[in-house]
């Protein structure tokens, strides 16, 4: 055990932020257009949960079983969990974007999940990424939107059965609610992985501090800590739930228009 | 705060492209039509099975209808025989004590006509007897030798006298 004032400095050592810190792993020192695409920590900890989604999606559907075995369950499970929020938010016509759901849905449950891994990486904690997601979403939609109805889209901002009178106020307000789309969904999920893990680590960081002083008191941060682990995997879930339904929810207005 | 290191930006775009890419085209071309195979094989296995049973529900349900048929049948069939049966008996019954009704009335005819021809014998003999004795009884008393003839003739007078 080291002294105390070893152990605290040690502690201060690390800030909570210093979890979200990115690294290059494999340098790429030949920049591609000015641009540093070097393989980083946040770059291996995609991988990692691609490879764990194509894993387990590989592994389920192997028996091919008509009574499926725990881990085809859990495929099946998640197969119909996505197409059944498809279906339930945009209908019949969401069923040819199911794998773009699929794999948005999945791609941030496993990063907000390995994220949980102590001492791994959370690649959803950085805002340029979900950032990046949910423009990419918007856009992709904007577009299936003007692609399917033409001109007729843009009506989109003006509500149907409105009074004329409040058009000058309410258009402008549609279309900055439209635009603050990309950032309200990215933020939402960059906010609450980002806090989460701060305040875990933060918590983390008071057991540590305290047990070297009396090893007693450091329980109460211990069971908050264990406590908060238990609602960071809910909020891990629900996040990536939340950013998949919103996203559908979108794709819902832009195909139907209100 | 790491987030707002715009260095790291490129990187993360670019892999976050390369990595969602990769995994949109795995599942989307390999792993999630195998689910969706998987799945619409169990669908159809059970929508087979349901019509199966269906099938076999409606096999039973004729099955039933047959033998139903068949008892109902068989219960007519025994029926007929049975009232068949009784019509017969009553038929040989009736017959029967028609014969005995017939055999009985021709019996107690030719009794009776036995019993007419033995009381004409009696009366033949009586009258006969009537005549010895009334010859007798003349010859006695008066002492007339009376032909039986004409006793005969007077006996039957005083008989039709006297009746």
């Amino acid at each position: 055990m080291a002294t105390g004032e070893e152990a605290a400095a040690h502690a201060e050592g690390h800030s909570p932020l210093e979890q979200f810190e990115i690294h290059p792993l494999i340098k790429i020192e030949e920049q591609l257009w000015g641009w540093d695409l070097s393989f980083t920590n946040s770059s291996l900890w995609m991988v990692i949960a691609a490879v764990c989604v194509c894993l387990l999606v590989w592994q389920g559907t192997r028996e091919r079983s008509l009574v499926p075995g725990r881990l085809q369950s859990l495929v099946e499970l998640l197969y119909n969990f996505v197409a059944d929020l498809l279906d339930s938010n945009v209908g019949h016509e969401g069923k040819k974007y199911f794998p773009f759901f699929f794999t948005l849905f999945t791609f941030i449950l496993f990063g907000n999940m390995l994220g949980m891994i102590p001492g791994s990486f959370t690649f959803t904690s950085h805002i340029i990424v979900t950032f990046s997601m949910a423009i990419f979403v918007v856009t992709a939609v904007t577009m299936i939107g003007i692609w399917k109805h033409g001109w007729h889209f843009f009506s989109f901002f003006a509500p149907k059965g409105c009074p004329p009178a409040v058009m000058p106020l309410l258009v402008p307000i549609e279309i900055l609610s439209y635009l603050i789309r990309p950032i309200s969904l990215s933020v939402r999920l960059f906010v609450n992985m980002m806090a989460g893990h701060i305040m875990l680590k933060t918590f983390a960081g008071f057991i540590v501090a305290l047990s070297t002083f009396y090893v007693l008191p450091a329980i109460a941060p211990l069971a908050l800590t264990v406590a908060l682990s238990g609602l960071e995997f809910a909020i891990a879930f629900l996040q990536a739930y939340v950013f998949t339904v919103l996203s559908s929810i979108y794709l819902n207005e832009a195909l139907h228009l209100h | 705060m790491p987030q707002l290191d715009t260095s790291t930006f490129a990187s993360q775009i670019f892999w976050l492209i390369v990595v969602f890419g990769a995994l949109y085209y795995v599942l989307s071309r390999h792993a999630l039509p195998r689910v969706a195979s998987i799945l619409q094989t169990r669908q159809e296995r059970i929508a087979a099975d349901l019509n199966q049973a269906q099938q076999l529900r409606l096999e039973a349900e004729q099955a039933m209808a047959r033998y139903d048929e068949v008892i109902g049948a068989a219960q007519a069939d025994a029926h007929a025989i049975a009232q068949a049966t009784q019509a017969k008996l009553q038929a040989e019954t009736a017959e029967r004590l028609a014969a005995l009704d017939a055999r009985l009335a021709t019996q107690v005819s030719e009794a009776e006509a036995r019993i007419a021809a033995a009381k004409t014998a009696a009366l033949q003999d009586l009258e006969e007897a009537a005549v010895t004795a009334a010859q007798a009884a003349t010859e006695r008393l008066a002492g007339l030798k009376v032909t039986k003839k004409d006793a005969q003739a007077a006996l039957q007078a005083v008989t039709r006298e006297a009746a």
